[in-house]
């Protein structure tokens, strides 16, 4: 059993810390927003804030992972421990730099950024065993294709940020907390928007996937569970990016086609290699 | 004719047949050995009709740039991808160090009904390899040396392994775990030709303890039985490398109740002639691969994401990202602007 205080744990620490204060900033500068007269000016003074303590929390997890990558001497693309750190920095940033230049999606936060907790907390359980680097792994184009992911997931998370205050307003009572915000059809359209992105990314995870598919294991195709998983995912955006254009679809059940989407994605990169035996076979 | 095709093309046959793609696809999953490849090649070959039938008689497709390109090269993937099928093949094989790559030494081939590739001009010689092994006997990189045709009438060398195949004449050689070693035999039967050859080993070090195999020589009553004593320096705890050059094996020979330990050199006197133990060698073994759309696929694909993405830049550009709203009041850069250019004519873009 390794010492739990090893070299990336203190940042860890503190990285989540750094996210947790932005989620309880966010929420209590978007509740502020429930009171005054309407018609009234709603400050959003507390919105540098949210950006600079997601900023200091990207940056501290790139410090925890370079802390580890010394420690165990290579990325951390193998276990776990380490897809979630390292997906816990790319969101945040991917979602920092979304934050700052669309204000539009800054309300968002209330949703996104308790997502990101159901990460940070799941880290929390795991031990930050060293991980072994298959020799499969040496290869550009694992970069490109982790690249690819996190991009995708990353819109997938936005999408789903706005999706949810589409759904959160269905309450009476949350109304109030989302009235800087254009109407629904327009946050639809922008959630849309972020998902037409991570199709993009997505068919480029794919591709550089198959890629280095051939390269270390001989096929670029096999079907097994990580690969089948995450063409479903991709048949699934790509049918309901369809069926949107081809149906009227009421806003808050393309809401949950959303959420639904990101939760497959979720699950596809957090669950299928680590409860399938099978999935990237060459791993082992 | 017009007609027929637009119905083909309907949009809402598109979603049944990606529903039904979905379940062929989820039926896959991890490969189970008794789901027929039909259940994804029905779906498939529907949703290439519906979609070539919709590039042609749907002037929301075949009008926008962008998105014509991401369907042709959707559709241009599945035909690939089928082509790709009947032409690819796949088999492994193990080589000698020193043996030169032999087509009819292959092994589990299979290969599509159209496959015809030049496999007869395919060329290389084995040499030795190496795979390093960390703590815990953790297979870490393979360095398979292996001399090719320089063009010129010479050899070149050239290092493979793992994930860097050897591509010749577009067939693929990719190292796999599968490898060990072999013995060199050389048999000299009474009044007849000597022959030298190879009894390869079980894989090692996956079957450390089972280094054995058996032989009989032509004409004789008793088969013979070979186990390899190695030492290869393996280390369980430690971090090691294989490399038969650097490993030793003695021959264990046993037959007709006599069980004779031979060094490299060493002979012992048979029924019918004397075998000679010429050294330890080692083979490895290597997984073929040949699909001749690969390139063809990438170059499509990623023509595809382009078009997908012309197809979306123009439309974001076109409509700007909406701005938040301060409450009722507007904010300095017009609250209102990008929701009303989203929201055109009622319809949502
Ligand atoms: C296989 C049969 C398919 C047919 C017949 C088809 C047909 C169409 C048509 C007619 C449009 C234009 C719709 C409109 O603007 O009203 C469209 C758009 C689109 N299709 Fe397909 N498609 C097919 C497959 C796919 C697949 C497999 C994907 C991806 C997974 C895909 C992704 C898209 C995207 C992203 C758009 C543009 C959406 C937008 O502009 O917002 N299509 N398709």
């Amino acid at each position: 059993m390794e010492d739990k205080m090893v070299a990336e744990m203190p940042w860890l620490y503190t990285a989540l810390t750094a996210y947790a204060l932005a989620t309880f900033v966010a929420i209590m500068g978007v509740a502020r927003t429930r009171g005054g007269a309407a018609g009234a000016a709603v400050s959003r003074s507390y919105e540098p804030l949210v950006l600079g303590l997601i900023t200091a929390g990207v940056v501290l997890f790139v410090i925890s992972l370079a802390e580890r990558w010394i420690r165990i001497g290579h990325g951390p693309f193998v276990n776990l421990f380490e897809l979630l750190v390292s997906q816990l920095f790319s969101l945040g940033l991917v979602y920092a730099v979304a934050y700052w230049r669309l204000p539009v999606i800054r309300p968002s936060a209330i949703v996104v950024m308790p997502m990101m907790w159901v990460l940070g907390l799941w880290v929390l359980t795991l031990e930050p065993v060293a991980s072994v680097y298959p020799p499969t792994y040496h290869n550009k184009w694992l970069w490109a294709h982790v690249g690819f992911g996190k991009f995708f997931l990353a819109f997938c998370l936005i999408g789903s940020g706005i999706a949810g205050i589409i759904l959160l307003r269905k309450l009476p009572r949350l109304v109030p907390l989302f009235r800087t915000l254009p109407p629904d059809e327009v946050l639809d359209h922008v959630a849309w928007r972020f998902m037409l992105l991570a199709l993009i990314f997505d068919s480029l995870m794919l591709i550089a996937g198959a890629v280095w598919a051939q390269d270390a294991w001989g096929r670029y195709w096999a079907w097994d569970a990580l690969e089948t998983s995450s063409f479903l995912n991709w048949l699934m955006l790509g049918a309901a990016i369809h069926a949107r254009l081809t149906y009227r679809i009421p806003v808050h059940v393309g809401a949950i086609a959303i959420i639904a989407i990101f939760v497959f994605a979720f699950f596809t990169y957090f669950g299928t290699p680590f409860y399938s035996e099978a999935a990237h076979k060459g791993v082992i | 004719m017009i007609a027929v095709l637009k119905r083909l093309a309907s949009i809402r046959l598109t979603l049944l047949w990606m529903a039904l793609l979905g379940i062929g696809a989820a039926l896959s999953y991890d490969n189970p050995v008794d789901t027929p490849v039909w259940v994804l090649v029905v779906p498939l070959a529907l949703l290439g009709v519906n979609l070539l039938a919709a590039i042609i008689t749907n002037t929301r497709i075949n009008r926008r740039g962008g998105l014509l390109i991401f369907h042709v090269a959707l559709l241009g993937i599945v035909v690939l991808a089928a082509f790709g099928r009947l032409t690819h093949m796949e088999a492994h094989i193990e080589l000698v160090d020193g043996m030169g790559f032999m087509p009819e030494r292959l092994i589990n081939v299979r290969q599509g009904p159209l496959h015809s590739g030049r496999l007869d001009q395919v060329h290389f010689i084995q040499g030795p390899y190496t795979v390093e092994y960390r703590p815990g006997m953790v297979r870490g990189l393979t360095h398979s040396h292996v001399l090719i045709p320089d063009g010129a009438g010479g050899w070149e060398r050239k290092v493979v392994g793992d994930d860097r195949p050897l591509i010749l004449e577009g067939y693929r050689f990719y190292t796999t775990f599968n490898k060990g070693f072999a013995a060199v035999l050389t048999w000299m039967p009474d009044g007849g030709q000597p022959e030298t050859g190879t009894i390869h080993m079980p894989s090692y070090p996956l079957f450390e303890f089972r280094q054995a195999n058996r032989w009989t020589p032509a004409g004789a009553s008793e088969e013979i039985k070979f186990w390899l004593q190695l030492e290869t320096g393996i280390d369980p705890e430690g971090a090691w490398v294989l490399d038969a050059r650097k490993s030793r094996g003695t021959l264990v020979v046993r037959t007709g109740g006599r069980r004779v330990e031979l060094q490299p050199g060493g002979t012992v006197r048979l029924e019918h002639g004397v075998l000679r133990y010429d050294g330890l060698s080692s083979w490895m073994g290597y997984k073929l691969y040949y699909d001749p759309t690969l390139q063809w696929l990438f170059i499509t694909s990623m023509l595809g994401v382009l078009g997908l993405g012309i197809h979306f830049w123009k439309k974001f550009a076109n409509h700007p990202w909406p701005q938040p709203d301060d409450g009722g009041k507007r904010s300095e850069r017009d609250a209102s602007r990008g929701g009303k250019a989203i929201i055109e004519e009622g319809r949502v873009i």
